[in-house]
C-alpha cells in the first residue's frame, strides 16, 4: 500500500503553482492580440519562477532561489519588455490570424495536457514537491507551446510559442532534476538572451520586407 | 592538454572579438582563416599527440576527449578552417553576394567556437549549450545574402531547430532523472559519472530520455522527418556557410546523439539504441536517395545529398558492431571534406551563373576548366565512387553489414546510395560538361579567373578526400577504432 500523501503548505502551494502555469499555458490559446500573448507570457513565466524559489526554499537550496530571481528578471521583465517594444515599434497588424479557431484550439490543448499527464504517469520521476505525474505538467506546456507555434502565422507568435516550449523544459528541469547544477540553468538563461536578440533581428527583416509579422506569404520553398 | 584545448578555443574567440571590433577588413578575413587553421592545427596536436584514443580528461571535470570526441573534433576544426579561408576569396568584391558583411567574420568565428566546444565538453548541459549556440548564429549567416528565400529559410531554421533542442534538453533532463536515484540529487551529468552509474540509471528514464535526445539533436542532425529546415538553409545560405552547416554542424549534433546514445546503451542495451538509429537512419537515407533525383536546384541537391549521408551514418552505427562503426566515423570525416568539396565548387559556380537553376548551367568546364573539375571531382566524391574516401567508408558499413547478418539493411543501403549517386551525378554532369556554347559577353563573366584562395580550400578538401580513400594513417586508424568502440563494441 503506498504511503499516505504528506501534505503541508508548500505541497499546496506547488501544486497551486502548477496549475497556474498549466492554466496560462491553455490561456495563451485564448488570446488573439500579440501584445497579450506577449503578457500571457511573462506571467506564465512568472508561476514558473515563483515554482523554482518554492522548491529552493523548501529544499533549502541558495541555487535554486538565485535561478528563480535571474529566472524573473529575465522572463518576466527583459524578455517580454524587449520583444513588446519590437512590437510597438514596427507590426502593422495586432491581431494573429489563426489556422485553428479558439474554441478548436482550447479543446485541442486540453487534450494535450491529458495526453502529457497520461503519458507521464507512466515514468518514474520523484517531483520535487509535487505528486508522482510530476512531468506532466511541463509536459503539456511544451505541447502546447508547439502546438501554439505552428498554428500561429506570426513571428511575434511563434516567437512567444517557443518560449514557451522552452519554459516548459525548464519547469520538468526544476521539477524533476532540482539538482542540475546551477551553472547550466543558469547557462540556459544567459542563452536566451541572444536567441531572442536574434528572434527579434529576424522579426525586423521580416516585418521590414513585408510590412507586418505574418509569414502567411513565406511559402517559397518548398520539396 | 588542457593548454591545448584552451588554445583551440582561445583563438576563434579572439578572432571573433577582434573582427567584431575590426568590421569589414581585409584584416578581419586574415584573422578569422589564421584562427580557423590555427585550431584545426591544434586539434591535430590534440588528437593525435595526446593519445586521447583511451579517454581523458583535462582542467577538472571541464574537458572529456575519447575516441568519440576525438573524430568529431578532426571533422569540425577540418571544415572551419577551410571554410574560413575560402570564405576570405568568396568575400570580395564581385565573388559572393553577402550583404550582412559587418557581420559575417565574428558570425563565423562563434559558430566555429561553438563547434569545436561540442565534442570536448564533459559537462552533457554544456554540451547542450554549445550546440544550441550553433543553431543563433548559424541561423543569421544563412541570411547574410539578404534575399527574401535566405530570410524564409533562415527563420524556418531557427523555429523547427530551436524547438527541437528544447526536446533534446528534456531529454538530457529526464536522462538526469535518471541517474538520481542511484548518485544522488545533485551531481554533474558529465559521461563519465553517467556510464559509471551506467546499469543502476532508471532504464525507462533513458528510454524516454534518449527517444527525446534523439528527435530533438536529430532535428539538427537532418534525420527524416525533422529535416524540413535543412533543404531551405543550405540551399539559400552562402556556400561557405553551407559546407560549415553540411560538413561540420550536422555531424556536431550527430556527435550529442551518439554521446547520449553511448550512455543510454549501458542502462537499457545496445539493441533499444541501434534499433532507434537504424530507424531514423533508414529512413533518412531512403527519403534523402529518392528527393536527390528530383532536384533542379543544384545547392538544394547537395543538402538532400547531407541528409543522405546522415542516414548513412545513422544506419552504420545502428548496424553495430566494430565494422559498421568504423565505417560511420571515418565517414563522418571524409564526408566533411567531400561535402566541403562539393558546396565549395557549387559556391564558384553560383558566383559566375548567379543561378541555383542547374538548367541554367552548361559547360561549366569550357568557361572554368578548374571550377568546373573541381564540381565534377566533387560530385564523384560525394557519390562514392573509387578512389574517393567515401568509397571505402560506405564499402565497410555495407561489410558490417554482412559481418552482423544484417543483409536486407546492406542490401538496402548499396541499392540507395546507387539511387543518389545517379541522381548528383547526372546533374552535375549535365552543368560541367555540356556542349552548350555561352555568347561572348557571358563568357567574360563566366570565366573570370580562379580566385587563388578559393581554389587553396577546394585543393585542400579534395587532397583529404582523396587521400584518405587510398590511405588511413595509422593514427586515424586507431582513433576510428577507439570511437567505434565506444558505441558500436569492441573489436
Amino acid at each position: 500500500m503506498p504511503a499516505a500523501p504528506h501534505y503541508d503548505l508548500a505541497h499546496a502551494l506547488a501544486a497551486l503553482v502548477a496549475i497556474a502555469i498549466l492554466l496560462s499555458g491553455l490561456a495563451l490559446l485564448a488570446v488573439k492580440q500579440v501584445h497579450e500573448q506577449v503578457r500571457v507570457y511573462a506571467v506564465q513565466s512568472a508561476f514558473a519562477a515563483g515554482y523554482t524559489l518554492l522548491i529552493g526554499l523548501n529544499n533549502g537550496d541558495a541555487a535554486l532561489i538565485a535561478l528563480a530571481v535571474w529566472t524573473a528578471v529575465i522572463k518576466v521583465l527583459l524578455i517580454p519588455i524587449s520583444i513588446d517594444r519590437q512590437i510597438t515599434r514596427q507590426v502593422s497588424e495586432h491581431e494573429v490570424p489563426l489556422v485553428v479557431q479558439v474554441p478548436m484550439s482550447l479543446l485541442i490543448g486540453v487534450t494535450l495536457a491529458g495526453l502529457a499527464y497520461y503519458s507521464a504517469s507512466a515514468l518514474p520521476v520523484h517531483g520535487a514537491l509535487l505528486p508522482t505525474p510530476a512531468l506532466g505538467m511541463p509536459l503539456s506546456l511544451v505541447l502546447i507551446g508547439f502546438f501554439f507555434m505552428i498554428t500561429r502565422q506570426n513571428v511575434i507568435s511563434q516567437i512567444v510559442g517557443l518560449l514557451t516550449l522552452e519554459n516548459g523544459v525548464f519547469v520538468a528541469t526544476v521539477a524533476i532534476a532540482p539538482g542540475l547544477p546551477f551553472v547550466i540553468g543558469f547557462l540556459l538563461l544567459l542563452d536566451l538572451l541572444p536567441a531572442v536578440l536574434f528572434y527579434g533581428v529576424f522579426a525586423r527583416l521580416i516585418a521590414a520586407r513585408a510590412k507586418g509579422t505574418s509569414i502567411e506569404d513565406m511559402s517559397v520553398l518548398r520539396g | 592538454m588542457a593548454i591545448w584545448l584552451l588554445i583551440m578555443l582561445a583563438l576563434p574567440f579572439a578572432a571573433a572579438a577582434a573582427t567584431l571590433a575590426l568590421g569589414d577588413r581585409r584584416l578581419s578575413g586574415r584573422l578569422s582563416a589564421g584562427a580557423g587553421v590555427g585550431s584545426f592545427a591544434v586539434a591535430l596536436v590534440v588528437v593525435f599527440g595526446d593519445h586521447v584514443a583511451r579517454g581523458r580528461h583535462a582542467l577538472g571535470n571541464t574537458f572529456f576527449l575519447d575516441g568519440l570526441s576525438g573524430v568529431f573534433l578532426i571533422a569540425v576544426a577540418f571544415v572551419y578552417a577551410v571554410v574560413a579561408v575560402y570564405s576570405m576569396g568568396y568575400l570580395l568584391p564581385g565573388i559572393g553576394h553577402i550583404q550582412l558583411r559587418r557581420w559575417y567574420w565574428p558570425l563565423l568565428d562563434v559558430f566555429g567556437l561553438a563547434l569545436l566546444a561540442t565534442p570536448i565538453v564533459a559537462n552533457l548541459g554544456v554540451l547542450w549549450v554549445a550546440v544550441e549556440l550553433t543553431t543563433v548564429v548559424s541561423a543569421l549567416l544563412v541570411t547574410a545574402e539578404g534575399s527574401d528565400e535566405s530570410l524564409e529559410a533562415g527563420w524556418k531554421y531557427i523555429v523547427i531547430g530551436s524547438s527541437g533542442l528544447a526536446a533534446g534538453l528534456l531529454g538530457i533532463v529526464l536522462i538526469y532523472a535518471a541517474g538520481v536515484p542511484s548518485l544522488g540529487d545533485h551531481y554533474a551529468p558529465t559521461y563519465t559519472t553517467l556510464t559509471q552509474a551506467g546499469a543502476h540509471l532508471t532504464p525507462s528514464l533513458v528510454r524516454t530520455g534518449f527517444a527525446f535526445v534523439l528527435v530533438g539533436f536529430g532535428t539538427k542532425v537532418g534525420l527524416v522527418p525533422m529535416h524540413a529546415w535543412l533543404p531551405d538553409a543550405h540551399s539559400e545560405g552562402p556556400s561557405p556557410v553551407s559546407a560549415m552547416l553540411s560538413g561540420a554542424l550536422l555531424a556536431g549534433a550527430l556527435y550529442a546523439v551518439l554521446r547520449l546514445g553511448a550512455v543510454a546503451q549501458l542502462a537499457v542495451g545496445p539493441t533499444y539504441v541501434h534499433v532507434l538509429l537504424l530507424v531514423f537512419g533508414g529512413l533518412s537515407l531512403l527519403l534523402a536517395a529518392f528527393f536527390v533525383l528530383r532536384q533542379n536546384n543544384y545547392k538544394r541537391l547537395l543538402a538532400y545529398s547531407s541528409i543522405e549521408h546522415m542516414g548513412i551514418v545513422t544506419l552504420g552505427i545502428g548496424i553495430g558492431g566494430p565494422i559498421a562503426a568504423y565505417g560511420a566515423f571515418f565517414h563522418v570525416i571524409v564526408h566533411a571534406a567531400g561535402k566541403t568539396l562539393a558546396f565549395f565548387g557549387a559556391g564558384d559556380v553560383l558566383s559566375r551563373y548567379e543561378t541555383r537553376d542547374a538548367d541554367a548551367v552548361r559547360g561549366v568546364i569550357r568557361v572554368a576548366p578548374f571550377t568546373g573539375a573541381m564540381v565534377l571531382l566533387g560530385a564523384l566524391a560525394i557519390t562514392g565512387v573509387p578512389p574517393f574516401g567515401l568509397f571505402r567508408s560506405e564499402l565497410l558499413i555495407v561489410t558490417g553489414g554482412f559481418s552482423q547478418s544484417k543483409y536486407a539493411l546492406a542490401g538496402l543501403l548499396i541499392v540507395l546510395v546507387n539511387v543518389a549517386f545517379v541522381g548528383v551525378y547526372q546533374l552535375f554532369h549535365r552543368m560541367v560538361i555540356s556542349t552548350a556554347e555561352p555568347n561572348a559577353r557571358d563568357r567574360a563573366r563566366l570565366s573570370r579567373p580562379e580566385q587563388p584562395l578559393m581554389a587553396a580550400a577546394m585543393l585542400a578538401s579534395l587532397a583529404v578526400v582523396l587521400v584518405l580513400g587510398v590511405w588511413i594513417p595509422s593514427p586515424l586508424n586507431q582513433l576510428l577504432h577507439a570511437a567505434a568502440s565506444v558505441i558500436g563494441g569492441r573489436v
